[in-house]
């Protein structure tokens, strides 16, 4: 198996320059909106921000989770997680019902809502670039090396190495090394994350084994269901061809039980 | 009478005329442009109310057909064919709902073609699908019945029992699924809503609205079709409806109190107001109301009990789906006039199917017709419940209606926060300079031809006079890292120019022209 690629992303080096910024968009081919770049949102138009919090740069993307929830949701498998760990969407597939807007914990998955056959967008680690060899957009211009990308493994263990080196200038946590399963996004900080406006106490069981936790019953539901259902046929049927013979004349069976004191 | 007829026929041109026009715009203009849906809140009201209730209301087809196929309780048989009609109209309807308010409609049967057997709505479209078809196969016996197709009429018959067993694990696995289907979002769902038993809860409340159902809408049709059901059989399944909220009610109240989230019902705000109206409705209300025989034998009781229970869990489904999700959302949903107006159409389209059907097929087959026009059906309306039974239902439906209003209130109050904007002031653990140690090395650029001297760039003696990364990069973009300036455009505003404009201190060419000077 190859191994995962990743990012790691430290907030405390990020410049707030804005050129992933650019880069996902001549890279996507999605328009550049005026005004300050810290003011754009993640949108259909906008897979990658930077977002000034405490005057520092924090990225928000796709964290291309090691087990997506988002992949998980979709019913028609339109979402799907790269062995190299790109999460990619395959339009084709999608019916719009937006299972992956509600279930993604990040709140990453984005609809058109200006089109009439709408699809979902978002980014995806700049799958042609990637495979090819290459490191994503971002990643190829980003100037003061706050995102670096390169095998996810690697990566732990740079974060690692800074936060050895430098222990007073960190909050001692690796975001993204065990939330929610792992994530592709690595993050580093000196502010706690949920503070810059990430998800606070995910837990580190990936989502998707809570909806598994009741799919996986299905096969037994319908087993056991199924012969409880038929035996209970079986029974009851033959109970009242045991009460039509000892009453020939009756004509109710199995109302012995029924509420005398019916209305009138 | 007949001027008010010609009077009122208005109410379902407007409502299926509205309903059309917001088909058409949703349509042609997407769905931001007829819903108030958003990245945000991206399920509303056509999944809260279309899809979610109109499966859970259709659970009365599963529930009697399995009493009277499966467990030969036949004395429920004459309400089979009403609860299968409800059924059969009930997923139509979800299924319709559904087809607008999917992206690509046309590609409703991926699901069944592109597997996914980790999505909970995979496993539901599934489902949905197959038992909208056995639905369909048990309603085509009464078409066959009306159109005298015997051989038909017989063949449906022999396949009941299977057909019924199978519908009833298939309704058994997707009323639960839909509740399944929160369980992915456990940071999103308010604690009183979100817990591991969501698909015991909705698979249990259905079979309670499955039995509240089946008396609604006898009641209903008895005053509008004049047809006349026995009580008995409908206080029989008043008893039922007894047990599946007890068990619904036994089950939610050791959920809430093992996750400790009662004391959440006490926290102001819309979720508690909504929460308490919700189970005041159903499981609380009609519980009560139901334990009592008077009430059971009661026309008017039991059609309260069951009526209560059925907005109960209508309210139910539309706080899990809604309710519950908007404080995380960081927006603040209500449906758009045109969403409304889609379901209302769909309401109607149902109602008039309903009809329809009664009309035409042999809905009601023990039913007896009432004795003239005018007279009302009930020999007894209301008058036999005691004046006890009688303030209670008056009280539970103030009350809830109290809290709903005050939920709406508080909802209107309430200021959705944008908690990643929000900006606290954090202390940061690093308040040291920063570790500039990434930045790039050293960048010469080519030497032009009336160049005095070469031109090293250094982020080093910058560091010295700019205070922030973002006073070169990123103001309107000006400096783009990783595109250094071109050799050609340095002296340009956008770039060197930008402050080494001749009028700064130390602007002398050659406090940049540094490099090569001699070779010149």
């Amino acid at each position: 198996m190859r191994k995962t690629k990743g990012f790691l992303f430290d907030v405390t080096t990020c410049a707030l320059c804005g050129a992933c910024w650019v880069a996902d968009k001549e890279k996507n081919g999605l328009a550049v909106p005026a005004g300050e770049f810290t003011e754009d949102e993640l949108s259909d138009k906008s897979f990658l921000v930077i977002k000034k919090r405490q005057g520092r740069g924090v990225r928000f993307s796709c964290m291309h989770c090691l087990n997506p929830t988002c992949a998980s949701a979709c019913p028609v498998g339109a979402l799907q997680k790269t062995e190299i760990g790109a999460v990619i969407y395959h339009k084709e597939r999608c019916i719009g019902c937006r299972y992956c807007v509600v279930a993604c914990p990040f709140k990453i998955p984005k609809y058109e809502w200006t089109k009439p056959l709408p699809y979902v967008r978002k980014c995806d680690f700049c799958y042609s670039r990637i495979t090819a060899g290459q490191s994503p957009a971002c990643a190829a211009v980003c100037p003061t090396g706050a995102l670096v990308y390169g095998d996810r493994n690697e990566l732990i263990q740079e974060g690692r190495r800074r936060l050895k080196q430098n222990p007073s200038g960190y909050i001692d946590h690796i975001y993204g090394e065990k939330e929610v399963g792992g994530t592709s996004l690595l993050i580093l900080s000196d502010i706690p994350l949920e503070k810059l406006g990430y998800p606070p106490e995910l837990s580190e069981n990936p989502v998707p084994s809570l909806t598994w936790e009741a799919l996986e019953k299905v096969p037994n539901v319908v087993l056991l269901g199924g012969t409880l259902l038929t035996g209970l046929w079986w029974l009851t049927k033959r109970r009242n061809e045991v009460w039509r013979a000892e009453h020939p004349e009756g004509k109710e069976p199995a109302e012995n039980s029924s509420d005398g004191r019916g209305g009138r | 009478m007949r001027k008010n007829i010609k009077f009122w026929w208005i109410f379902p041109f407007l409502i299926f005329g509205a309903g059309f026009y917001s088909v058409l715009v949703r349509f042609a203009k997407g769905l931001g442009a007829s819903t108030h849906l958003s990245d945000r809140f991206p399920w509303g009201l056509w999944v809260g109310f279309d899809v979610m209730c109109g499966v859970a209301l259709a659970a009365g087809a599963f529930t009697l057909s399995a009493a009277v196929y499966v467990l030969h309780l036949d004395r429920y048989k004459p309400l089979v064919r009403a609860s299968i009609l409800t059924g059969f109209i009930g997923y139509l309807l979800a299924i319709a709902g559904l087809m607008v308010d999917l992206g690509h409609p046309y590609r409703i049967w991926h699901p069944l073609i592109m597997w996914n057997p980790h999505s909970v709505m995979f496993e539901i479209s599934w489902c949905v699908t197959l038992y909208t078809l056995v639905l369909a196969m048990e309603f085509s016996a009464f078409l066959f019945e009306k159109l005298r197709w015997g051989k038909s009429t017989n063949a449906a018959r022999t396949i009941t029992v299977p057909l019924v067993i199978m519908g009833v694990l298939l309704s058994t696995l997707h009323q639960s699924s839909l509740g399944s289907l929160f369980l992915i979002v456990p940071y999103k769902l308010h604690p009183l809503w979100y817990s591991p038993w969501l698909p015991i809860f909705f698979f249990s409340s259905a079979l309670a609205l499955g039995c509240a159902m089946v008396i609604v809408e006898s009641f209903a049709s008895s005053k509008v079709f004049k047809k006349e059901l026995e009580l008995k059989i409908l206080s029989d399944i008043g008893r039922v409806l007894v047990v599946a909220l007890a068990v619904y009610a036994v089950a939610r109240a050791i959920d809430l109190f093992d996750r400790g989230a009662l004391n959440l019902a006490l926290v102001p705000g819309f979720e508690r107001s909504m929460f308490l109206a919700e189970v005041l409705l159903a499981p609380i209300g009609p519980l009560i109301l139901l334990l009592m025989p008077m009430v059971r034998a009661n026309r008017f009781g039991l059609f309260m009990g069951a009526s209560m229970t059925v907005v109960g869990f209508i309210l139910n489904r539309f706080n899990v789906s809604m309710t519950g999700l908007i404080r995380s959302s960081e927006t603040k949903y209500f449906p758009s006039w045109m969403e409304i107006s889609v379901t209302f159409a769909l309401v109607a389209l149902g109602l008039v199917l309903f009809g329809l059907a009664v009309k035409y097929l042999n809905i009601f087959p023990l039913a007896k017709p009432c004795l003239s026009e005018g007279q009302t059906c009930t020999d007894k309306p209301s008058c036999c419940l005691p004046t006890g039974p009688r303030l209670l239902i008056a009280v539970f439906w103030v009350a809830a209606l109290t809290l709903i209003f005050n939920g709406i209130q508080d909802f209107r109050r309430f200021q959705p926060k944008d908690i990643g904007n929000a900006e606290v002031s954090v202390k940061s653990v690093n308040d040291k300079p920063r570790d500039y140690s990434y930045l790039p090395k050293d960048l010469a650029f080519p030497r032009s031809e009336e160049s005095p001297g070469k031109v090293t760039f250094s982020h080093d003696s910058h560091l010295l006079v700019a205070e922030k990364c973002t006073d070169c990069h990123g103001k309107q973009l000006g400096i783009l890292p990783g595109r250094a300036p071109r050799a050609t455009d340095m002296h340009s505003a956008e770039n060197c120019g930008r402050c080494h404009n001749g009028k700064a201190a130390g602007d002398e060419c050659l406090s940049c022209h540094k490099g090569d000077v001699s070779a010149k």
